[in-house]
């Protein structure tokens, strides 16, 4: 079956029009594998995991833990601690690391390209510890001040950098972030959110200590997401939440805990997502990742140049490494009526800040449309949207 | 049906009849010059709606027992719904002008939800609206 066939999601209509889903940065759709995945654990399996002997438990922990152990391989990662997604694992570093390791007067650099969540557990942070916080500037070109960045790691613990920029789309210089980060003494995490959905990473050759990223933006189900942590740095992390599953043993003198993952793993887990993940994570295999993350940039390329060619500003970048993600903004046409203007004819497509206030606001601007492509778009799709932009244009500007 | 003064309840209905959502939104975009303008230099804090992805400010004044409403937007989507709910208050006493229900913008066609959220730009707008129109009255 054609890749995009497997989305049952992608039949459907909206306001009378075929949906043309360009809302993918946000979350992406998912396949009826993960579905099916998800209906079989409930409808055969469910249980509580790593606690009963019966054949349900079993069933429930081998299928918990297969996720668990693909994410290892796919990603080549020792440890791979299950959260709720990119926003939990960035503040559990926060607080099991962070807290454990760093104090008044130790600094943090972040960017001004960072998703709120990588800027406001660290504001919080700051304030309860004392901790400096260095914000590296993006330039007009939408990169990395990387001279500013070089200036800020004087003296810095932790670097926190987005890989890939949920409004630009560009590719930070990670490679260069992390080798000069860990020269200077600094450890690195990366919120890989927007960047794991389209690209493969040798998480123990890329050498950043802390890796977060979701479950939904590749293709699996809401609520459940990954943070990878080399082994030496794990060590380092103490517990952050307590309760079921992450101890040894309890006693009414005190207690202690599981040394692998299951101690940041407090409480019932999510099976069912875990489970439907590692089905997301068997579907990916399917497919060649880099050739359709080629094919979609050029489609990004594309209609950047097209919406540019019409008058209309473009904020970002579409070179090979970059996300398919195009934001821009109408002359005269208010992003918010253009939002709802597109999705009269079925294109689903975000406005506002994208959760990166500090960078709209280095960019001078309040908000921005943006479309952003994944694997089951197409190019007849990325057409219809630039039509329908004429067509707006037209009757509205 | 619930408490519309007769000229809701006529857009309401005019809305209904209308099956393309873009005529529906171009329908609304021409409502944007119902609401008496609240200039930019009386946009402060206190006007602001919250929620709203752009600009939108309202104000509510009681003279001689009667509501009348300020605004404008941004967008026109906003800045026409705005101007639906003038048409729909504009003039009633205060306590006429409470009991219309949230519902109509739904009935409308125009939005997704009425969940109070701190995303839902329209719910937020008709609440204050109706927040100060009480206020106005303690």
């Amino acid at each position: 079956m054609a890749l995009r066939d497997q989305f049952p999601i992608l039949q459907r209509e909206v306001n009378g029009h075929p949906l043309v889903y360009l809302d993918n940065a946000a979350t992406t759709q998912k396949p009826q594998v993960v579905l099916d995945a998800m209906n079989e654990y409930y409808s055969k399996s469910n249980a509580n995991v790593h606690r009963a002997v019966h054949t349900l438990a079993g069933e429930a922990t081998e299928g918990y833990e297969s996720c668990r152990r693909k994410l290892k391989a796919r990603f080549n990662a020792e440890k791979v601690i299950i959260t709720s997604g990119t926003t939990e694992g960035i503040n559990l570093v926060a607080h099991a690391w962070g807290r454990a390791n760093l104090v008044k007067g130790d600094a943090i650099v972040l960017t001004e390209m960072e998703h709120h969540s990588d800027i406001v557990p660290w504001q919080m942070l700051a304030e309860e510890r004392g901790v400096e916080l260095r914000y590296v500037p993006v330039t007009q070109h939408f990169t990395l001040d990387m001279d500013a960045f070089h200036h800020a790691l004087d003296g810095a613990k932790l670097v926190c950098v987005v890989h890939t920029s949920n409004v630009l789309g560009v590719r930070n210089p990670l490679e260069e972030i992390i080798s000069a980060s860990h020269k200077a003494g600094a450890k690195v995490l990366v919120d890989a959110a927007q960047g794991v959905p389209h690209s493969t990473v040798n998480f123990a050759t890329f050498g950043a200590d802390f890796m977060a990223f979701s479950a939904h933006k590749m293709c699996g189900p809401t609520g459940i997401g990954a943070l990878l942590v080399q082994s030496e740095t794990f060590e380092e992390m103490q517990p952050f939440m307590g309760g079921g599953d992450m101890i040894e043993t309890v006693t009414t003198e005190g207690s202690t805990y599981q040394t692998n993952e299951h101690k940041f793993e407090a409480g019932t887990p999510r099976i069912a997502e875990a489970i439907g993940w590692s089905a997301a994570l068997d579907w990916m295999e399917s497919f060649d990742l880099d050739k359709e993350h080629a094919r979609l940039v050029d489609i990004a390329s594309w209609v950047a140049e097209e919406l540019r060619s019409m008058g209309m500003t473009v904020y970002g970048r579409h070179e090979e490494h970059d996300a398919a993600v195009v934001s821009f903004l109408h002359p005269t046409i208010n992003s918010e009526d253009m939002a709802h203007l597109l999705d009269s004819r079925g294109f689903a497509v975000r406005t506002g800040h994208h959760c990166a206030q500090p960078l709209l606001h280095r960019l001078g601007i309040t908000g921005t449309v943006r479309a952003s492509f994944y694997v089951y778009n197409t190019r007849e799709e990325a057409e219809g949207l630039v039509e329908e932009l004429k067509e707006i244009t037209e009757k509205f500007a | 049906m619930t408490f519309y003064p007769e000229a809701l309840r006529e857009l309401v209905e005019e809305f209904q009849e209308v099956e393309d959502k873009r005529e529906r939104l171009e329908m609304l975009f021409e409502l944007a010059d119902e609401i008496v303008e609240l200039p930019a230099d009386e946009w402060s804090d206190d006007t602001r709606v919250r929620g709203c992805q752009s600009e939108a400010h309202v104000r509510v004044s009681v003279e001689e027992g009667l509501v009348h409403v300020f605004g404008a937007a941004d967008a026109k989507l906003v800045q026409g719904l705005m101007g639906v709910l003038s048409i729909a208050i504009e003039g009633l006493t205060p306590a006429q002008a409470v009991l219309i229900p949230v519902d109509f913008a739904q009935e409308m066609g125009l939005t997704n939800t009425l969940t109070p959220s701190r995303s839902n730009g329209f719910r937020n707008m008709y609440d204050k609206v109706m927040n100060e129109i009480r206020a106005s009255v303690e």
